[in-house]
């Protein structure tokens, strides 16, 4: 009975095979590399690759190689792996957009081996472009000292505004990167004396929040990492205009280089309560 | 000493157009068949390529530009955003005649501006065949408004457009006929089936008694959407950490962008060719011929970032990869929630065809309606939810940790200040529009309707713009810069194109510095030849050499919006032939119905009706027509209508006067009196949109006659139909329709 039934789905998926094979007319056949984890990313994988009479994907858990066969007339194989990497699955060619491979199943989360991490120093670069007139050209360049500092500081309350907190504990180690990074005998006078002021809470508070994902947490803690901050910003200014951002909610305040409420104590819940209470330039 | 003045001035300009260096180009403007969808077609290119090849030139330099038509009709070419003189200017019948085929024009002007420009026909809808290409004007190296980390960077003209498979004047007539061919396409029917399938029946039958028909955010169905002529491209030449600026401007016909980057925030530094405070956002939207100055960074090795330009209806997108490597994508932009913004439109629209803000005073595109659409800002469609909108729930910067910029955002670096202690014009205008028929108005004028606005050279010029119509629109000046008032003070930005969303109003100024014609008008092609705009005309100035027959050329100029379009379906069915055709432009429309049975019995019967539209909804049309019909009913049998009036359906050729006006749920009611003294009272309602495809239609009238039917439209002249006739039973065929 049983071997009756294994034969029968031996036919069928025979049947089924032919079936594609005639569907697809002209097909080219090929082999590529598609980054995945289990099962259900195989599904995924070849639902999203595969068009009815013009593409059928199958993929291989195992090896990671998926064999693409299309009829070459109607697509390429650009086509297929985009609208794969769209589903969150990247190629050789094609890297997810960042929000579909976080929206995958923790299961399908696969290690983005293609992916290649964004250089520390690049962010900070764009903010270099900021028009200066001559006469404060040097003032920002010591300012620079301690710009990745500020700038990681941003990216960790973006991720508690998105109520991420694997994003904000991984932020927060970037913090503490940038704050170890830090050359005080480049800081002049008064930025230096800030610095020694806060230096340890700054250490604390963001080695205390990459330790957490737990998001409640991180946003208590981000409020001492706020004042903090704030002091420093204040005697060391930044490239652009800040905002110091108060919330009375939480009754706390946080940085921002946009005067648009976005509160990182609440996240969508309550996104846009709060108000700007000082522009630091 | 007066004279002593001049001839100083004189040497001057002598000794600085010497010292200015001549940048010639010819452009040699050619048909052409391309191929972007797997279908040739017809199109247009310019020295061999679509878009047009950039021209780039230096602050200071003189253009002499070559128009070499080797087209078989009329050409021109309009320098979109640039001061010059206006016989230059590009307006064919305004500013200079057509340039007629195999002749050559040549273009000359000073530059005297930077900045991202860009240029196209201005001749009828070869705008949207290919005419279109970048114009770039860098700064002087010693300009004293040169920034460094914006101004030398590497540089990279892009320019959007759209691409339709169907003949551009073929688009043109079916949104003339309120075809929903294109919503069919879109996927946007938006029908009754559709509606109870989202929860949203009762907000579709609001809509309709408030006699909208489907509302979307585009005009037209498009095959492609491209960037430099591409839909896909890649700039390899460039690595990580790299910056590099991108002119972007948006040559297409009908289509508003969203511009967004896989490699983080977008950083805009001008706009309309005029520099702005640096500003950073996660994504804009660039309407219909609008410049965008952005500056984009490459993060890391090995990677070229997405550049995506989505059109603002979401169909589809272009892209342009930036950077050698792997491709990182961006995340699209999720479908529109139309429902969700039919329910808005109904909030916002009166009984009486006006929209009402609600008191929320609206500008700068810092609320826009149609956040309720985006399931990015306002989550995936949840059903209803009956709660009281305030400004704030419009608010996308508000709603989301997305930032959209919009124009309250923009600032000049510098003082755009006008004059002061001159007089000051102040005009004002309503935007005004009707979806159904496809009128694009000002203040419900059309161009030809209307004299030249008259401005005094010194004078400031401060324009109020409204938005009573539906849909958004680009509103362009030609030959000046205008200051738009957006709470920046003294540093309001320039810019020479402001869209305005519905309900919105946005106030500009600017001063009256150069003689001349000047079009103010939509930058949706379809709109603008639809008559929405006006001429601007300077008092006493000195006639233009180019025209030597001002009113031939105002007559061809007025021709555009004057135009008639035309429609004809008939019914092949197994009863009769059912059928009307029409004729019909802004005003006017001549309209024929027919029904024609096989045999005598079944009568035969045509009317005819010339009518003219009324009021900004023109839900109202007064109409004289001629009735003409023949049956043999076998026993001479003569019926009476409701009126007790005995009917002369059997014998009738008879003239009437009547008058159309269109109720709640789109019903045509239709009042008719003939000369014999027979009075009818109808009421029809064609298309009723059931599903995505299938279309009902109901008639019923005092002579006793109904009718009831049926049409699936299979493709965009064919469809296959039945209906029952009082007159002629029960029929099925096929319907062909043009
Ligand atoms: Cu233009
Ligand atoms: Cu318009």
């Amino acid at each position: 009975m049983n071997s009756l039934k294994k034969i029968m789905m031996v036919a069928l998926t025979m049947l089924s095979i032919t079936k594609i094979d005639a569907q697809i007319k002209n097909a080219k056949t090929e082999v590529v590399k598609i980054y995945g984890n289990c099962g259900m990313c195989k599904s995924k994988i070849e639902k999203a690759g595969s068009l009815k009479n013009i593409a059928q994907v199958s993929w291989d858990k195992e090896t990671k190689m998926a064999t693409l066969s299309y009829d070459a007339s109607k697509t390429n194989q650009e086509e297929i792996l985009k609208r794969i990497a769209l589903a969150g699955y990247d190629s050789d060619v094609f890297l997810a957009p960042d929000k579909a491979y976080s929206s995958l199943d923790e299961c399908c989360q696969y290690d983005r081996e293609a992916k290649v991490p964004v250089k520390a120093d690049a962010k900070t670069d764009a903010i270099g472009m900021t028009v200066v007139n001559p006469s404060s050209v040097s003032e920002s360049q010591k300012a620079n000292e301690l710009q990745s500092v500020f700038e990681s500081y941003f990216l960790l309350k973006d991720a508690l505004i998105k109520g991420e907190g694997k994003l904000a504990a991984e932020n927060s180690q970037k913090l503490l990167t940038a704050i170890t990074a830090v050359k005080m005998e480049t800081l002049s006078m008064d930025v230096h004396m800030v610095w020694m002021k806060v230096l340890n809470d700054l250490t604390a508070d963001s080695k205390n929040i990459s330790a957490t994902q737990d998001i409640k947490k991180q946003r208590e803690i981000f409020k001492s990492l706020s004042k903090n901050s704030y002091e420093l910003i204040k005697v060391s200014k930044f490239s652009e205009p800040v905002y110091y951002e108060y919330c009375p909610m939480a009754d706390a305040n946080w940085l921002s280089k946009e005067s648009v409420i976005k509160n990182p104590y609440y996240g969508s819940q309550m996104l846009s309560c709060g108000k700007v209470v000082e522009t630091i330039k | 000493m007066n004279n002593f003045r001049l001839i100083v001035l004189f040497f001057f300009v002598v000794l600085s157009v010497n010292a200015q260096k001549t940048v010639r180009y010819d452009l040699y403007v050619r048909d052409t068949i391309v191929n972007f969808t797997g279908k040739p077609k017809r199109a247009i290119a310019v020295n061999g390529q679509i878009p047009m090849p950039t021209l780039t030139f230096t602050e200071g330099d003189i253009a002499e530009i070559y128009v070499h038509n080797e087209l078989e009709e009329d050409t021109s070419l309009h320098w979109h955003g640039l001061f010059l003189p206006n016989k230059e200017d590009g307006v064919p019948n305004l500013t200079q005649m057509p340039i007629k085929p195999h002749t050559i024009h040549k273009y000359t002007f000073p530059i005297i501006q930077n900045g991202t420009h860009w240029y196209h026909s201005h001749t009828e809808l070869q705008e949207q065949i290919g005419m279109y290409g970048s114009f770039v004007l860098n700064k002087r190296a010693n300009d004293p408004t040169f920034r460094k980390g914006i101004d030398d960077l590497p540089t990279v003209p892009v320019i959007l457009s759209e691409w339709t498979d169907m003949d551009p004047n073929n688009v043109h007539r079916l949104l003339h006929n309120a075809s929903d061919w294109f919503a069919i396409q879109k996927g946007t029917t938006q029908s009754y089936s559709e509606a109870i399938k989202a929860g949203h029946f009762k907000t579709k039958v609001t809509n309709e008694w408030k006699r909208m028909n489907a509302m979307d955010v585009s005009d037209v169905y498009y095959d492609k959407f491209l960037i430099n002529g591409k839909s896909e491209s890649q700039l390899s030449q460039f690595k990580s950490g790299d910056k590099v600026r991108l002119r972007v401007s948006n040559g297409g016909a009908s289509t508003n962008f969203w511009l967004t980057y896989a490699g983080g925030k977008i950083t805009v530094v001008a706009n309309d060719g005029s520099d702005v405070e640096p500003v950073e956002v996660d994504r804009l939207l660039i309407a219909a011929s609008e410049t965008y100055d952005v500056v984009v960074i490459i993060p890391a090795d090995k990677t070229a970032y997405e550049f995506m330009a989505t059109s603002e209806d979401r169909t589809k997108s272009s892209s342009l990869y930036i950077g050698n490597g792997i491709k990182q994508l961006v995340d699209p932009l999720p479908k529109l929630k139309y429902f969700e913004g039919m329910k808005m439109m109904n909030d916002m629209m009166k009984m009486n065809g006006d929209l009402d803000d609600m008191g929320m005073s609206m500008s700068l595109n810092q609320m826009d309606m149609n956040v309720v659409m985006y399931p990015e800002i306002t989550g995936e469609a949840k059903g209803k939810s009956d709660k009281k909108m305030t400004g704030d729930d419009y608010n996308s910067n508000k709603l989301s940790d997305i930032t959209t910029l919009n124009y309250a955002m923009l600032k000049s670096p510098m003082k755009t200040t006008l004059p002061k202690d001159v007089p000051v014009k102040e005009l004002r205008f309503e935007l005004t529009g009707n979806m159904n028929r496809y009128v694009w108005s000002l203040d419900n004028k059309v161009v030809s309707e209307t004299d030249k606005i008259l401005i005094k050279k010194g004078e400031n010029v401060r324009i109020v713009l409204h938005n009573g119509s539906m849909m958004r629109h680009p509103m362009h000046l030609h030959g000046h810069d205008f200051r738009l008032l957006n709470g920046q003070g003294d540093y309001a930005p320039l810019k020479n194109v402001v869209d305005i969303m519905p309900m919105e109003t946005d106030t500009l100024e600017f001063n009256a510095n150069v003689d001349g014609d000047w079009f103010f008008h939509c930058h949706i092609l379809y709109h603008m030849m639809s008559g929405m705009g006006r001429i601007f005309s300077y008092e006493n100035q000195p006639p233009n050499p180019l025209i030597t027959n001002p009113k031939l050329a105002q007559r061809k100029l007025f021709a555009d919006d004057r135009m008639f379009h035309f429609m004809a379906e008939n019914d092949f069915a197994t009863n009769g032939n059912d059928g009307e055709a029409m004729y019909a432009n802004t005003r006017w429309s001549i309209g024929t119905e027919w029904r024609l049975g096989y045999n005598d019995m079944h009568g035969y019967e045509v009317e005819t009706h010339i009518g003219r539209y009324i009021g900004k909804m023109q839900w109202l049309m007064p109409f004289v027509g001629f009735d003409w019909r023949y049956r043999r009913m076998g026993i001479d049998e003569h019926e009476q209508n409701l009126f007790g009036q005995a009917d002369t359906k059997d014998n009738r050729a008879v003239f009437s006067a009547g008058v159309n006006y269109t109720l709640p749920l789109l019903i045509i009611a239709q009042a008719e009196i003939f000369t014999d003294g027979n009075l009818r009272l109808q009421f029809e309602r064609k298309d009723i949109p059931v599903s995505k495809r299938l279309r009902m239609s109901l008639m019923w009238n005092t002579d006793k006659e109904y009718m009831a039917g049926l049409r699936y439209i299979v493709r965009r002249n064919f469809g296959i139909t039945t209906h029952y006739d009082s007159d002629m039973g029960v029929g099925f065929g096929m319907s062909l329709n043009y």
